[in-house]
């Protein structure tokens, strides 16, 4: 589904990533992990065309990126590790009509499919509450409904459980494992938590920019998260 | 502090007026802000807030809503009366008309506010502003900013009063000009920080801001009546 090939991003003279080239597949869970400033949440958005790579390539369902950033991005959601400052709006009701205002859909169907969104995630009571009155694990629900509702077939998560509390943590680790499995949506978790590991089917670790370890979760081991610097 | 930003907030009641279309009652408060400053002092004026508390009213808008969104402006009021008291004595008939005007417009403004939902008012900002095209402004990009004001200036405010207490915290003195600096200064670096997350967050679900959205639904009988009970009543005024 998605393929980077060869791919550098320079910023301000400092190269940050470093010849990458790997495939996700449809349906896979995969997880992107190395330890701070290796690169993971740059790499994570070239997938969304909201980076272009210096180098390379990015392809996603055989469109490049570069070539074609809005139709490359139409079936690549993305929550950011930021989510509180990726809602729009000030009401849940009004953020998650944005996106599908954005896919040209009519008014009538926008307000059926954030309705049935938000149904989903068990926050149709907060449909009409401030964004602002809301708790951090209300808010990453909101901005996770924000992307569900465009019904894209692959989301990147950018550490998507660093803000929150145990079970908050449980509790979106969970509805991200049963979008893999149950809607079959392509999943990309970008995290330095090894805990999330359990979660996924393929790992991508960087170090510094470059890739180390590309492959199923069965042959990681603990001397490539040493040299990541994940592991003492 | 973002409990105390309740001015002009919108509330759900099943009214005339929550009905009206955006535009329409945008287009009311221009019309009637234009008239406030055509009325002589004494029964025209006296009519008109007859008029505007008629509005109030039939906002189904509580006199204790009323009074508490007008409580940021008593300071003000209270200044200008007190200004023109010890200024300009002889002007004070002068002066209590300005104060009514603003009275006046404060008035008609929240009861725009209070009847319409901010995605309504957006989407009437959005419609208004198409003739900007001629310019090279795109009303999808000045609506998605007044959204943007709207969501993140409470935001602001809060990162405002973390930096602050972070800084009190540390015995900061806020009448030395160098920590008011720091906690401005912490205060837009955050901003910038969530422009750029925002800006990547808008293009990551597909904003186009060359995409025509009409959001605007057709004009309804309630409109039409309101449109001629407002023109009667400015015919009659003016």
């Amino acid at each position: 589904m998605i393929q980077a090939k060869n791919v550098y991003f320079k910023y301000e003279d400092e190269l940050i990533l470093k010849n990458i080239s790997l495939e996700i597949y449809e349906g896979s869970f995969t997880a992107i992990i190395g330890a701070n400033g290796s690169g993971k949440t740059t790499l994570a958005k070239h997938f969304n065309a909201i980076l272009l790579p210096a180098k390379g390539d990015v392809l996603v369902d055989g469109i490049s990126t570069r070539k074609d950033e809005l139709n490359a991005r139409k079936n690549i959601g993305f929550v950011f590790q930021n989510f509180e400052d990726q809602i729009v709006y000030s009401t849940i009701e009004e953020d998650v009509a944005f996106g599908l205002e954005n896919l040209g859909l009519e008014q009538d169907k926008i307000k059926r499919r954030a309705a049935d969104t938000l149904k989903r995630l068990s926050i149709s009571h907060l449909a009409k509450r401030n964004v602002n009155t809301l708790s951090l694990g209300q808010k990453q629900l909101a901005a996770l409904s924000g992307v569900l509702a465009m019904k894209p077939r692959c989301i990147v998560f950018d550490e998507p459980t660093t803000m929150l509390d145990s079970r908050n943590k449980k509790s979106i680790m969970g509805i991200i494992k049963e979008l893999n499995k149950k809607d079959k949506i392509t999943v990309i978790l970008v995290t330095n938590v090894l805990d999330d590991l359990k979660y996924v089917n393929n790992v991508v670790v960087l170090k510094e920019g470059r890739t180390i370890f590309n492959d199923k979760k069965s042959k990681l081991n603990n001397k490539i998260l040493k040299v990541a610097g994940l592991y003492d | 502090m973002i409990k105390r930003l309740t001015i002009g907030q919108y509330r759900e009641r099943y009214s005339f007026i929550h009905g009206l279309d955006a535009r329409i009652k945008i287009f009311y408060v221009v019309v009637l802000g234009f008239l406030s400053f055509r009325l002589k002092f004494g029964l025209e004026m006296l009519i008109f807030s007859l008029f505007v508390f008629g509005l109030v009213y039939s906002a189904k808008m509580r006199l204790g809503e009323l009074s508490k969104n007008l409580r940021p402006f008593y300071s003000v009021f209270i200044f200008l009366v007190v200004m023109y008291l010890i200024f300009s004595r002889s002007q004070i008939e002068k002066g209590m008309i300005y104060l009514w005007r603003f009275l006046m417009l404060i008035i008609i403004s929240l009861a725009l506010t209070f009847t319409t939902t901010i995605m309504d008012l957006i989407a009437a900002v959005e419609f208004f502003s198409k003739p900007l095209k001629v310019f090279g402004v795109k009303s999808r990009n000045v609506a998605l900013m007044v959204s943007a004001a709207v969501r993140f200036i409470p935001v602001m405010f809060i990162n405002f009063e973390r930096s602050r207490e972070a800084m009190s915290s540390r015995l900061a003195d806020f009448r030395r000009i160098r920590h008011i600096k720091v906690v401005v200064l912490l205060m837009l670096q955050k901003m910038l920080k969530s422009a750029s997350c925002l800006s990547d967050a808008v293009y990551a679900r597909l904003y186009d801001e060359n995409m025509e959205i009409n959001k605007m639904p057709k004009l309804k009988i309630n409109d039409y009546i309101s449109m001629v009970a407002v023109a009667a009543f400015a015919v009659i005024i003016y």
